[in-house]
This record gives C-alpha cells, structure tokens and sequence, in this order.
C-alpha cells in the first residue's frame, strides 16, 4: 500500500514566513541594481542594465571576485578536511565526550566581532602571541601573501565546528550495523570509509557545502576587521566591495549590482553543487 | 484534527507580535506632555555618567524637553553606515546627531541636514577652530556645529631626546637624523611609528606628508593630487620603513591603538597620533609616565607643519519632528559651559578657542594649552560631498604605496585618475 | 597495532584539537586577568598579578546583564521557532506530497544568497513600519526568517534518511500524518534536530549587522552590539572586552554541554525501547 498524504499543510508557514520577510527586500535590491542611483550627486534614474555592464570593465570588482573565489575555495576545502577528521575522531568512544564535543564548539559560539579582534591581537607583529611563539617577526596581515591567508585561517577556525557538528550528527545516524556487518566481511578501514561512511554522509556533507560556500562567498566582518580590504585591497572581497559602495559612498544602484552578482554567484555554485551530489547519490 | 490543533498557536503566534511590541512602544512615547528629542552620537569613553549629568542639566534647564541619549559604537563605519540606512530611510527616529568632520558636506548634499547658519552669529564663528568651521560650512551654509575637536599630533620621548640633546625635530629630515641615530645605540626601540593600515586613518597621515610639503588633494576646482610635492612626500613614507628604516613595516597595518600601545610601554622614539593618548600615558602604572612630550608634526624645510583635523559635528535630522527642541540641545551642547564640563570630565577637546585660556582647564590639562597651536593648523581633509568617494580611492593607493605594490608616482597618477573621473561625473 | 599505543594516541589527538579550538579562548581568559600595563607585553605570557577588574568593570559601567538578557531570549526564540516550523516544513518536502519540491527548496535557499548588507535597508523599512524598531521581536522575526533555509536543508536531509517503511507502518497503525511526524520521525532524527538547534541559536547569538541597525538602546541590544560597545573614540579597552567574550561564551558552552547529554540520553533510551 502507498500513502500519499499530501504535504502543503506543513510548508505554508514556512513560505509565508519566508515571503513576508524576504521577498520584499530581495525585488527591492533588483529594483536598485536598475537604477543609477546617487543621491550626493542628487541622480536617481532608471538605466537598465548599464550597472552591470559596468561591472565587466570594472578591474576592483575582477580584484574582489578573485579575492572571494580564492577565499571560498581554499577555506571552505579546508574546513570540510578539517571538520571531518574532528567529526570522526569524537565519533569514538572515549571519556567526556560531552565535554570535549561542548569545547569544539567554542570558535562559533564566540561572536564573529569579538573573534576578528581576537585574532587582531594574536597576529599582531610586535606583541601578538603567534609571532612570540613561532618565535618570528612574519607581518601577518600587513603582507599582501599573508593577508588573505591570515583571513582564511580565521575563518577555518571559527567555521569548523560548524561542519564538524553537522557532520558528527550524520554520523551518528548511520545504523552500527552496517559496520558491523562490513568488519565482518572483513573490509579494512580505509574501504568503510570510502564505501560506507562518505555515501552514507553525502547528503550532510552536501548541506555543508552548500551553507559553507554560501557564507564564505559572502564574508564580510571577518576579513574587514582584520584587514579592512588591505594591503592595497588585496583582501577586499566581494561583499567589502559592496559594502564600501553601498554605505560609504552611498551608491545605492552599483551596491545592489554587486550584491545582485554575489547573490548569482553562489545561485550557480549551489545547483552546481546539487546536480554533483545527486548524481553521485543515484548511481 | 490534532494537527490543526498544533500548527495554529503557530500561525497565529507572529501575527500577535507586532500588538505586543506595540504596548511597549506606546509606553516609550508618551510621557506626558514632554518633548522627547533622541540625540544619536558615538560612544563616549569611559563612565558614561558624567554625560549623562551634563544633559540633566540640560533638561534642568529647558523644562519641557527630555533628552533621550542613544549611544553607537564608536567605529565611525558603523555610524555611517547606520546614518545611511535611517536617513535614505527618512527616518524621524532621532532628531540630533553627531558627525565626523568628513561627513557634513556629504549629508548636506543629500539633503538629510536642516541649515544651521542662525545657530552662530557673524561676530561668533571666530569663537570657534577656522579648522571645523569650514568643514560644516557647504555652498556657503552651516549644517552643523562643532562639538569636540581632534587633530594629529608628534608624541616623542622627553627623556631619551634629553640623553641625546635632541629638539624636538621641526623637519622630516630630522626626525630621521634623531630616530637613526638613537636606534643604532638602542636597538630594541623603534624610531617612528604612525598609522599605515588601509583606512581612513591612512589618508589621515598621508596627507600630513602633503600638506607639510606645500601639496594638497583638491584646490578649488582643481584636482591638484598628482604633484611633485606628492611625490616626494608619498616616497619619504615609503622611505622611513625601507630606506631610513626608523619605521617598522608593522605600520603597515597598524591603527591608532597598536602604536599607542607599543609607543605607551616605552618601545619607540616617535609617533604619530591623536591627543587620546595622552591622558593614557600620564595614567599611573603607566611605564612612560612624565617622559612623554608632544608637538607640532614636522614638515620639509621652509614649508608649514600641518596636522589633519579629526572630530565631531552636532547636526539637525531634516526629518525630525521637534527641530527647535533639537536646536537648543546643540546651542547647550557647544557652548563655553557645556564644552568646558565636556573636557574636564570626559577630556574631549572643546572647539571653541577661548577655552585654552580657561584656568579650571588650563590647571586640571596643562597640556591643553600645547594643543591649541595645534588646532590652529588643522587642516580638514577636502571638504566635498565626494569625499566618501575619494577616500575609496586614496586609501587602497597610498596602501599599494606603502607596501610597495606600487611606486609614489604610479599611485599618485591613479589618484589623480580617479578623482577627475568622479568629479567629471559631478560635473 | 597496540590497542593500547592507539588509546594514547586517541587521547592525544582529542588534546589537540581542544588545543586548536579553545586555544584562543583560553588566551582571551588569561587576556582577561590581566592588569592594562601586561595585556600589551608579551613575553610573560601568564600574568604577573592578577586582577578582575575587568569582569568588575563590564558589569559597572554597562547594562551588561541586560544584554545577555536579550541575546538570551532572542536566540531562544528564533531557535524554537526556526525549528517548529522548519521542521515541519522540513517533514513535508522529505516526506510527503508535494509538487515542485526541488523549486521550493530552491526558493527557501535563494533567500539567504543574497548579501545581508543588501537586504538590510529594505529590511529596516519594513520594521519601522510594523512599529518593531528596538524591540526583540525585530531581531526574533529577521533571525528566524534567515535561519529558516539551514533549518530546513539541515531537517529535510535528516528526515529522508529514514526508511519509508517506518512512517508508512505508523500511517498504518492509526497515526495521523501529524503525529506520524512527532511520534515517529521526530525522535529518530534527534541528532539533526539537535545539531540544527545548535547552529540556529549561535547563529542568532552572533548576529551583529541586523542586530547593530534595528536595535537603538538596551531595551533590545544584543551582545556582539553591547561589546562593539566598549572602545571609545580611539581607545581600545582590551581587557574588557577579553573578559566580555568571556562571560558570554561560558554559559554557551555549558548550554551545550547540558543539552546535548539530554537529547543523547534520550536517543539511546528510544532505542532500547524501540
């Protein structure tokens, strides 16, 4: 017998909740991206496409896409190596474990405005406790090589518990079972791991990745505290970008422009995304 | 059923709240037959009860009127950035505002200030810093008044200058010649240390260089920002980390309270800052306690020191309710009394110039009357409604600069570049 | 291998990575006891005399409580409500009929694609609107929305990873769809349902952007606002606000701590049962 119930009477609040809040501020934004709108020049007119097309000649919005694509990559692969060797290393027996898992949380839980200044501090030339240690005198956020790459570690620091929780919780989903019987087959680790654990995991890890790259395309407070786009905006990002326009120099219609691009952007990844995994889930 | 049951507290839930809030709200408005006016500014350093006193005094004062202070952080991102949402927005919500001194031409221009002109008299503008009183003024109009004052400043070591039978420098030249000189004997000191992180700070330092060597951003009409004055002045910062190296390469990211600190446990010669720092220094427990002197910044021979003004401005919402109301608490807030209060307890610097000669002031801050030469020169970066814009494009330049991304000349045409197109643009 | 040279070897790595995690916390903690003059001099690294001034001064000077306070409730909130009706939501696109499934998880990603930095002014029209400005249910209202997708991506994965047979074999026994989802699927995906709480309410404990622009006074100011806060026109008061991040991370950790014990006793409890 199948059941077919149907479902629509539990999205509805969802939807209308989304709708309400959402999709008013989302067609005000295209509508901007469609204005040349600058009121210190006292110019409010609508111009169609123009914002974006000068957007393809436009070298600091190049600068800032390669800045974020950079960022997303290298932080959100690193995060996912990261919070999965942490997720399977707590998903083993041992003593505290609700310590231990409440302790590997603490770099989320720490307000991103606090943890920027933290790491701020601790990379400081003169007195930041990481040079004291490595014993170095490195200008971690002064040089334009280690500028973007202080941000990322940052940002790997303070999102791994987020992958690693989500991926801990996958884990603990898997029935023992099937481990069980796989040792009994005989098959070695590396093997459960490839053949079991990482299908089994694919749908979590495929929201991590989704969720990951989505905030990582869009950082904005980690990376500006810490560097505010310098050295020579070698670590501006897309988002600083957008922010400096919008609500520095009030540019109300090229701001939207940018943000309606970030907001493509990480459209295009995420189905890019879906389409991999599933496909990987069908076979 | 049941479902029906479960789902409804969850509809009908938000759709309550706003009716809930809105008790709340109404509490908050009606106090009698009192005028709430909302006076919005950064945070104030320190016990916020001294403020809080001098607007009671206020209300004392002016019966009737109620002064609802409501603080930002002092990161003047975030006020720019909050002022843009709530003024695009019209918004009515508070009535006085405080301002950077970059920011008044740029609101005026958008139209989010009321004129403030017969809030002084003619005779009464002298009574203020020439610095501030032109950065309020637009198209020959006041939108604000001046509330507190800051402006860049030479900090240096009595003692260890003293031990050399070093003056303070009155030239860049100098400077160097004194910072080299004791950190070949002394080589755990830095010799000069500034603010060289890409922000507003940066174009804050850069132009001192220009200014002292007789160069400057815009004159008039003209964009004047690729000179040889520049050039030199650009290529002598450069110069102090790479060539003279009295300055570390950690100013390249350094803001105001990285070099405070390092300059305040006694690790460098030199440094260049806001008058903050002071009161720090002299705080006990401090290490440089009494060794601390400060002047004028030096500039290139034969040409005049400058120092760039900093500071904040009180304004009027153009969208406020109570525009009388919000006047008088800005008359209160500059005048002699308010802003003398304001110095002694929280130890901003008062605008108007007479106050340098005010004993209480001049026994309580000796040092204040150091500062007034110092306010004397300040000069306002380019006053322009654009200057949001230009600054965008100076800071990542003078970075590139800095860091050797690019040479002074390159930078400095890029500037000039820019700048012209936004004006042409403006045009 | 020794069993017993891996035990080590386990413990050794967990000390690692509480190492890694904790580390600058830890810092901020030993930050945090020291007096102004030895906050900025390193070498010593622990502090020569110690001194609680700071947690002293935090609570002095600032509404400090009160800001917990109001973290405290709008984190909560926006927790119980993302989950109430994203898990709901999140039951009927795993489980149920629905047409254009794919098009409606689409939709309810899209929503946090876009920069906040962008949504934010449209955003703040429509709270002034509803009157909401400074009050908790702006934040509550802003954060649930925008928590709303992880929610329900988080939930809907979970969800379909339970056989088919289970809900159908409920269906069969008498339950309604309903209570299908709360009796049966609910419990059985506890470690989502747990992970995803986490993560919505630290979410919304952290928020700062929203939370700087709707909010004016402590009536509704959260924690990353009330520690923006502290420095004054240049000054950075270090101490404080190492002692700041301090006091708000605690009770975090122990939250956690207490109820994750909770849903995992309860977990290994429905399975014994079952």
């Amino acid at each position: 017998m199948t059941i077919k119930d149907s479902g629509y009477r539990f999205v509805i609040s969802a939807l209308i909740l989304l709708s309400l809040v959402s999709i008013y501020p989302l067609v005000y934004v295209l509508y901007l991206s469609l204005h040349r709108r600058l009121l210190i020049f006292d110019i409010s007119r609508f111009v169609g496409l123009e914002n974006y097309l000068f957007l393809l000649k436009d070298d600091r919005f190049w600068n800032a896409l390669k800045n974020t694509v950079y960022f997303t990559v290298v932080s959100v692969s690193m995060e996912l190596f990261l919070g999965l060797s942490i997720a399977m290393l707590l998903n083993r027996t041992f003593m505290f474990k609700g310590i231990v898992r409440a302790l590997v949380l603490i770099p989320w839980a720490i307000p991103t405005v606090v943890s920027a200044r933290m790491w701020e501090w601790m990379y400081n030339t003169d007195f930041g406790i990481l040079n004291y240690m490595l014993g170095a005198k490195i200008n971690w956020l002064g040089s334009p090589f280690w500028a973007m790459n202080a941000a990322i570690f940052m940002d790997v620091w303070k999102t791994t518990p987020f992958v690693a929780i989500l991926l801990m919780a996958g884990l603990h989903v898997i029935p023992q079972d099937i481990y069980h019987a796989a040792r009994v087959d005989g098959a070695e680790n590396l093997a459960i791991f490839r053949k079991i654990t990482l299908p089994l995991l694919k749908p979590v890890i495929l929201v991590v990745l989704i969720f990951r790259t989505l905030d990582a395309f869009r950082v904005f407070d980690a990376v500006y505290v810490l560097t505010g786009g310098g050295p020579a905006n070698t670590t501006e990002t897309l988002s600083i970008y957008a922010y400096k326009t919008l609500f520095q120099t009030l540019q109300f219609g090229y701001g939207s422009a940018l943000s309606v691009v970030i907001f493509l952007c990480i459209g295009s990844i995420s189905i890019f995304y879906i389409r991999l995994l599933s496909r990987g889930i069908k076979q | 059923m049941s479902l029906q049951r479960h789902l409804l507290p969850v509809l009908i839930l938000p759709l309550f709240l706003p009716f809930i809030s809105g008790c709340i709200q109404e509490k908050g408005r009606q106090e009698g037959k009192e005028t709430v006016i909302i006076f919005k500014h950064g945070k104030i350093a320190g016990d916020p009860e001294p403020f809080r006193q001098l607007l009671d005094r206020f209300e004392k004062e002016n019966p009737g009127i109620k002064v609802n202070d409501e603080t930002l952080p002092a990161s003047t991102d975030e006020q720019h950035q909050f002022y843009a949402i709530n003024l695009e927005g019209r918004s009515s919500d508070f009535d006085v505002l405080s301002m950077d001194v970059i920011w008044v031409p740029e609101f005026a221009r958008a139209g989010w200030l009321m004129d403030l002109g017969h809030l002084i008299q003619e005779g009464e503008r002298d009574e203020f810093f020439p610095g501030p009183m032109h950065a309020v003024t637009y198209n020959e109009k006041i939108y604000a008044i001046p509330w507190y004052i800051d402006a860049g400043l030479l900090y240096y070591r009595k003692d260890i200058l003293d031990k050399y039978g070093f003056l303070p420098p009155k030239i860049w030249d100098e400077l160097v010649h004194q910072a080299k000189t004791i950190t070949k004997n002394e080589s755990d000191l830095y010799g000069f240390i500034w603010q060289g992180k890409q922000y507003e700070g940066l174009v804050c330092n850069v132009l001192e260089y220009f200014w002292s060597n007789g160069g400057d951003v815009i004159r008039g009409r003209e964009i004047v920002v690729n000179s040889i004055e520049n050039v030199t002045a650009l290529r002598l910062m450069r110069d102090l980390i790479v060539t003279y190296a009295v300055t570390p390469p950690l100013v390249t990211t350094a803001i105001e309270e990285p070099t405070r600190h390092i300059f305040g446990n006694g690790r460098a010669i030199f440094m260049r800052n806001w008058p903050y720092a002071w009161n720090i220094f002299e705080r006990e427990g401090s290490p440089v306690k009494g060794k601390v002197g400060i002047s004028t910044l030096p500039s290139f021979p034969g040409k005049e020191s400058a120092s760039t003004l900093g500071g904040w401005q009180l304004g009027i919402n153009r969208y406020s309710r109570h525009p009388d109301a919000a006047e008088r608490l800005i008359r209160f807030l500059t005048s002699y009394e308010a802003q003398k209060t304001f110095a002694l307890t929280i130890g901003y610097k008062p605008t108007r110039k007479s106050l340098y000669r005010d004993r209480d002031l001049m026994k309580e801050q000796p040092f204040i009357t150091g500062l007034y030469d110092v306010f004397m020169k300040a000069r306002p970066r380019p006053v322009t409604p654009y200057y949001m814009m230009v600054t965008q494009v100076m800071q990542p330049e003078f970075s590139a600069a800095l860091s050797g991304i690019k040479t002074p000349e390159e930078a400095l045409s890029s500037v000039q570049r820019q700048i012209e197109h936004i004006m042409g643009v403006a045009r | 291998m020794n069993p017993k040279f891996k035990v080590v070897g386990l413990y050794l790595l967990l000390a690692l990575t509480i190492l890694y995690c904790s580390g600058p916390l830890l810092w901020q903690f030993i930050t945090s006891l020291k007096p102004d003059a030895e906050i900025v001099r390193i070498p010593p690294l622990l502090p020569q005399n110690t001194t609680v001034d700071h947690y002293v001064s935090i609570f002095k000077g600032h509404p400090f409580l009160r800001i917990i306070l109001n973290s405290a409730v709008v984190a909560a909130s926006t927790t119980l409500l993302s989950l109430i009706i994203g898990s709901l939501a999140a039951f009927g696109l795993a489980r149920l009929n629905i047409r254009y499934k794919a098009l409606i998880l689409g939709f309810v990603l899209s929503v946090s694609m876009f920069p906040p930095i962008a949504t934010v002014s449209p955003l703040y029209l429509i709270i002034r609107a509803l009157g909401l400005r400074d009050t908790w249910w702006a934040l509550i209202i802003t954060y649930t929305t925008f928590s709303l997708p992880l929610a329900i991506w988080i939930l809907t994965n979970f969800f379909r990873e339970i056989p088919d047979e289970i809900y159908r074999a409920a269906r069969v026994d008498g339950c309604s769809p309903f209570q299908a989802f709360y009796k049966i699927i609910l419990p059985l995906s506890a470690p989502g349902v747990f992970a995803t709480a986490v993560l919505v309410f630290i979410f919304s404990w952290n928020e700062f952007l929203f939370a700087l622009t709707f909010t004016s006074t402590t009536a509704s100011r959260t924690i990353p606002v009330g520690i923006a806060l502290f420095p004054g026109l240049h000054e950075v008061p270090w101490g404080d606000i190492a002692a700041a991040s301090v006091v708000v991370t605690i009770p975090l950790i122990v939250l956690i701590f207490a109820f994750q014990r909770r849903i995992i006793e309860g977990l290994t409890a429905g399975a014994v049962k079952g």
